[in-house]
């Protein structure tokens, strides 16, 4: 069932500058899609038309069916949303901000109790519940809005760079939080980040996007095929024939590069028969990171040209 | 209402009433002009000596006006005619900070984009934070008079000997003026919210309704404009429709 439609979106600010340009894609239920691309390319504004803040120049966008622009408070209770500049209050202890938040979501005082105080063991701040949300760190105040965003059981999670503050043990944490909402319970997380690296840890499929445009839609295997035709063999041995082609790196160490899986076995034959010993055979698939990188140069190139 | 609704205009008086500095100046300035001054008045009254002078004075006063002596006279003059303006700032301020720390405070501290993600739609959120303003400012208002008038008889009944009943003007101050300069107050600050980038900002346009009280206070002393119960009834009728 698809959860997340986006057909044309486009969003022109009144200063004229173009943040969202042509945008189309659907999110599948349960699945953890990242939406990445520098700072300024046109995320945040995304989630802001999606969940009904900001209004679209053009086209549509409708989250479970619902049209954000028209209902955005119907969106609101079907939807999770963690964004940089959603803060919550200082005077306010961490569990009485989440009673306030679930009173706000219509749940009695008690049951918003037990499911602040239910989440935020989740997120291990336990601790931290009672004390003024003003001695709160970056990351703890992170995880306390992703608790509040969880709090009405969201069918859609919205997420705007979560794990920037926080240490590599609670971004591990959230990670993990975020795979089993998706994974256990088919929450539909919508990830914005330009933490390549930690979107490849969680996602399912990944849109990337610059200067309000995507450049690319799809799985990290579909990605690589869309990018790259070839990829990258490393074989360690005491020597590979010439008639090869192979690279020499360093000392026993060869690199060619290859167009299928398949090609390995028939290269490692071919070393082995020429008497040569192996040491180790690594095949470098392009990382996001990697994919991000080519897919914003050959932009670049075609810009140029 | 919703029952959301009934939750931000509780956290929204749980805010001012944590936050030292709005709180204090909630209860200094009411307990100023109502406490305070009012018993200064008393005091000065009670201890001022006859005047021919202020007896020639007192004699161009209607004879309605006129009470058993010149203290309670005196008295009667201050509390039923100078009071009441003076009592119009405490609506104006107490609306004026309130509006100022749930609009303009909330999009200080980042958490408005918070509440615009809530099942709630933006009147709704708009309507909860004035109704949260404006109960605020009837609330305080209503416990300065009562206090202010438990005060001001105690001090007649153990100067004077008497106690004084206040005039309908208070009615009028209390049931119609009170509440809807406390609305424009509130209009003028979210008015001014969306341009505003602070607290402090945002709480000067509400001084500009503070001239006209002024002007009214220096009518009454000079007996230039002397506000009766029918000017007050046209002031409030007046805000009201502003309102």
């Amino acid at each position: 069932m698809q959860t997340v439609t986006i057909q044309k979106l486009s969003k022109t600010y009144p200063g004229g500058k173009d943040a969202l340009k042509q945008l189309s894609l659907s999110l599948n239920e349960g699945e953890v899609f990242g939406f990445l691309g520098p700072n300024g390319a046109g995320k945040t504004t995304t989630v802001k038309l999606l969940t009904g803040v900001l209004t679209a120049s053009s086209g549509s966008c409708e989250i479970m069916g619902i049209n954000p622009n028209t209902q955005p408070e119907k969106v609101h209770l079907l939807s999770g949303i963690v964004t940089e500049h959603a803060q919550m209050y200082d005077n306010l202890t961490g569990i009485e901000n989440l009673i306030f938040y679930a009173a706000v979501f219509g749940m009695k005082p008690e049951e918003g109790k037990q499911r602040g105080e239910l989440l935020l063991k989740e997120l291990e701040m336990t601790d931290a519940k009672d004390r003024k949300l003003a001695t709160y760190s970056t990351g703890m105040r992170q995880r306390l809005s992703l608790a509040r965003a969880l709090l009405h059981r969201p069918k859609v999670l919205f997420l705007d760079e979560p794990t920037s503050g926080l240490d590599p043990e609670s971004a591990q944490n959230v990670n993990q939080m975020i795979h089993n909402l998706a994974c256990k319970e088919g929450i539909t997380v919508f990830l914005c980040t330009h933490q390549l690296r930690y979107a490849q840890e969680i996602c399912t499929r990944y849109g990337l996007i610059e200067q309000g445009s995507l450049l690319a839609l799809g799985t990290l295997q579909e990605l690589r095929k869309q990018v790259f035709t070839s990829q990258s063999l490393r074989i360690c041995a005491s020597a590979i024939p010439a008639s090869l082609h192979f690279q020499k790196r360093k000392t026993n160490e060869f690199e060619t590069k290859i167009h299928d899986k398949k090609e390995i076995p028939v290269l490692v034959r071919k070393i082995v028969e020429a008497g040569e010993d192996i040491y180790s055979v690594n095949l470098t698939e392009p990382s996001l990171e990697d994919i991000y990188f080519a897919l914003t140069a050959s932009r670049k190139e075609d810009q140029t040209i | 209402m919703k029952p959301a609704m009934y939750a931000i205009i509780k956290k929204d008086f749980c805010g001012v009433a944590t936050n030292r500095r709005l709180f204090s100046a909630l209860l200094i300035v009411p307990l100023i002009l109502t406490i305070v001054l009012p018993s200064i008045f008393v005091i000065t009254i009670h201890f001022a000596p006859d005047d021919p002078d202020m007896m020639k004075l007192l004699e161009l006063i209607p004879e309605t006006a006129r009470m058993d002596s010149m203290e309670l006279t005196l008295s009667s003059l201050i509390l039923n005619y100078i009071l009441p303006v003076f009592f119009l700032v405490i609506p104006i301020m107490t609306a004026s900070i309130m509006a100022a720390s749930a609009f303009v405070g909330e999009k200080e501290r980042h958490t408005l984009e918070t509440l615009l993600y809530c099942p709630l739609t933006l009147r709704q959120i708009f309507q909860a934070k004035v109704l949260a303003s404006f109960l605020l400012s009837m609330l305080v208002s209503l416990i300065s008079f009562a206090s202010m008038f438990l005060v001001i008889e105690t001090e007649l009944f153990f100067l004077m000997g008497r106690l004084l009943l206040p005039s309908a003007s208070w009615l009028v101050v209390m049931l119609l003026v009170s509440p809807a300069i406390s609305l424009i107050a509130v209009t003028l600050i979210v008015r001014g919210s969306a341009k505003a980038q602070s607290v402090e900002e945002s709480q000067q346009s509400a001084v500009f309704l503070i001239i006209p009280l002024i002007l009214l206070i220096a009518g009454q002393f000079t007996g230039v404009l002397l506000m009766s119960v029918w000017i007050l009834l046209c002031l409030g009728v007046v805000c009201a429709i502003l309102a």
